[in-house]
């Protein structure tokens, strides 16, 4: 991890003209505002789907709902781009920041979540009939997706207040932060 | 105008919002506000979308099961976005761009209304007006999130109080 971390941090600084681009007037605000975009996509779809998983909304037909998710999937996409951005411009803003640990984390549950689903659970409920309750397994899925991307949020908005360098002087660690000049 | 700010900013609680190291102080509530946008920006959309026509074979008027997540979203929102106004009255309030995203979020909440009244009370086929109540909707939320995102680099002032 040692060797790894500032490996990873030069790398994505060799994108340099990403960083030029990112470092102009209204790029980083502009890029923000697609990464939120990409999130409500996210959560109005995943979000809407596991929903349906965990009980609410059970006269849906699965399978039709399930024609979601590409959405979904849509506002992921434009978050890893946007996200990238992000990351090539100010790498180690990321790679030594705690919270952003927490954030891919969360992610990686998130994503084992989606292959279990679709390994185990997809096709014992798509054929459900509307009105039937899902099975526990497919509860569990739907709330862990849940719980994940909302901890995703948590943890990308409290980026910023766990910044590495200035914050890491401060001594301060959960619940409390510190304020980066 | 300037007593306004200073009154609200003298206030105790403002002071713990810009003040307290705690993490539930102005980081979480700015969460708070960042997941509430999600549910009720992102269930909306949704909903529009589907009144548009993605997923045809979603039965439309099921989708209401979603409101209440959408309101709590919007509730959340409502109070977390006060909190965060106490914190930086004048940041927020000497901005035009705050009265811009408060524009946004009245025409949709009207819209939102709108919808529910005109598509989720009797079962029937979507109509053309219907649709565009929809996309006018997606527009007032995207325009919500941007004026919301562009705040913090639009400001002219942070407080009243340095003066």
């Amino acid at each position: 991890m040692e060797a790894f971390q500032p490996w990873l941090v030069d790398t994505l600084r060799s994108a340099k003209p990403v960083g030029q681009l990112m470092r102009t007037h209204w790029a980083w605000p502009i890029c923000e505002t697609l990464h939120f975009f990409g999130l409500s996509l996210l959560i109005g779809a995943i979000g809407v789907f596991d929903l349906r998983l965990i009980g609410i909304g059970q006269k849906i037909p699965l399978a039709a709902l399930h024609r979601v998710i590409p959405w979904g999937i849509g506002g992921y996409v434009l978050n890893m781009a946007t996200g990238a951005m992000f990351l090539m411009a100010e790498p180690d803003q990321y790679i030594y920041n705690p919270s952003f640990h927490f954030k891919i984390l969360f992610m990686m549950v998130a994503g084992l979540n989606v292959l279990a689903f679709y390994s185990v659970v997809f096709w014992k409920v798509r054929a459900l009939p509307p009105g039937v309750s899902t099975p526990l397994s497919a509860k569990l899925i739907g709330a862990v997706s849940l719980m994940m991307w909302i901890g995703v949020i948590i943890a990308g908005r409290l980026l910023t207040f766990y910044r590495p360098g200035v914050c890491m002087t401060a001594a301060l660690s959960f619940p409390f932060y510190c304020v980066p000049q | 105008m300037h007593e306004f700010f200073l009154w609200i900013e003298t206030s105790a609680f403002s002071v713990w919002m810009r003040e307290s190291l705690s993490m539930f102080a102005f980081p979480g509530i700015l969460t708070a506000h960042t997941i509430g946008m999600g549910l009720v920006a992102g269930i909306n959309a949704l909903v529009d979308l589907r009144i548009m026509g993605i997923l045809p074979q979603v039965p439309l008027i099921e989708m209401r099961r979603f409101f209440p997540v959408m309101w709590f979203g919007f509730w959340l929102n409502a109070i977390s976005g006060v909190a965060l106004l106490i914190g930086y009255p004048t940041k927020a309030l000497t901005n035009p761009l705050f009265y811009v995203k408060l524009v946004f979020i009245a025409i949709a909440v009207i819209l939102l209304r709108s919808i529910q009244r005109r598509v989720f009370t009797v079962e029937h086929p979507v109509v053309e007006s219907e649709k565009r109540l929809a996309a006018w909707s997606i527009l007032c939320w995207a325009g919500t999130i941007a004026s919301g995102r562009f705040l913090a680099y639009t400001y002219s002032k942070l407080t009243s109080l340095d003066h």
